[in-house]
């Protein structure tokens, strides 16, 4: 990888980890709001909801944390791009039929409702959150010295 | 490590997915454990997003009024329909003889709304949507200033045009 690869890898990675952390702090503190705003969303079961307002938020952190801490950072990378696949993919669904609630991306009390400027951020953390799985990806195709070792021909 | 002979990503892909269910595992455990233990007791594993559980008061009883309660005391000119939406969308349309009270500019519109109204009055808050919060927040704040007769109309703009009930508006 070279310098100015590196430096963007870890911006990423940096930009991305405060994005989860940040977003996970308010629906850990009221998990109650965050289910209501999943609903709000209608596209889960109800039977789900609140199991999903308990772990995403953890997973968020947990996330965050990882990329932050550069742990497990393939993994945290393919979660990252999964789940603002997900989120991109809602804020799209509720945006086209028009219904009118509050993102909850960022805040369970947020008032106001979703519109090109959520769809345009998540657009922005969507393509960033892909672009540090290819960079990881890349980053660890590359062979490691004990493989290495063992690949070379005998003799 | 070289940069000279790359492997192919599929290679990584076991501690890859390691990783991921680590990850995965890691934040449920967390996740039910503080909600186990959460001070105050946490939220039930399935939730009841009953229209009557949404629109509750501050002593958890509903606020909701049926269209069949809320068509009679329409006829019976015994009721003041509220719209909590924005006065653009007021303007377009809204039930037959409600006054518009956004609530987002509450504050600037009350006094000139309540003028007048006697305590007990029957007052039905409505704005639009399945999960529009709008006429909730009003009918909890029209509580809060002394009028326990505020209801909620769920959905009440599409239920009342729905049924083809009398509506005003350009």
């Amino acid at each position: 990888m070279k310098n100015y690869q590196r430096v963007t890898f870890h911006t990423i990675r940096l930009i991305l980890a405060a994005v989860f952390i940040y977003a996970s702090i308010d629906k850990i503190i009221n998990p109650e709001g965050f289910a209501k705003a999943i609903f709000n969303h209608q596209v889960l079961p109800d039977s789900l909801i609140n199991v999903t307002a308990i772990v995403l938020p953890w997973l968020e952190l947990f996330i965050g944390g990882c990329l932050l801490l550069n742990v497990w950072t393939p993994g945290a990378a393919l979660l990252t791009a999964g789940l603002m696949t997900v989120f991109m993919a809602v804020v799209s669904f509720n945006l086209a039929r028009g219904l009118d609630v509050a993102c909850g991306c960022f805040s369970t009390t947020d008032a106001k409702g979703m519109d090109m400027m959520t769809f345009l951020r998540d657009c922005l953390f969507l393509v960033l959150s892909w672009g540090l799985v290819a960079a990881t990806f890349k980053k660890s195709s590359r062979i490691i010295p004990s493989q290495q070792a063992s690949i070379k021909p005998a003799g | 490590m070289s940069d000279s002979h790359p492997t192919a990503p599929i290679a990584r892909v076991p501690a890859l997915l390691r990783q991921v269910i680590y990850i995965l595992v890691l934040s449920a455990l967390v996740g039910f454990m503080v909600n186990t233990f959460r001070p105050g007791g946490g939220i039930p594993l399935i939730g009841d997003f009953s229209e009557d559980a949404r629109f509750t008061d501050g002593t958890g009883e509903s606020m909701v009024i049926t269209l069949h309660d809320a068509t009679r005391a329409w006829q019976e000119n015994r009721v003041l329909f509220l719209d909590a939406r924005s006065p653009d969308l007021f303007a377009q349309g809204h039930i037959k003889g409600a006054k518009n009270l956004p609530w987002q500019d509450v504050d600037n519109y009350f006094m000139e709304i309540i003028d007048g109204l006697a305590s007990d009055a029957l007052i039905i808050s409505y704005c639009d949507g399945e999960t529009c919060e709008l006429s909730h927040d009003l009918s909890l704040f029209l509580k809060d200033m002394g009028f326990p007769n505020a209801k909620v109309l769920v959905n009440g703009w599409t239920v009342w045009q729905e049924q083809g009930l009398p509506v005003e508006g350009s």
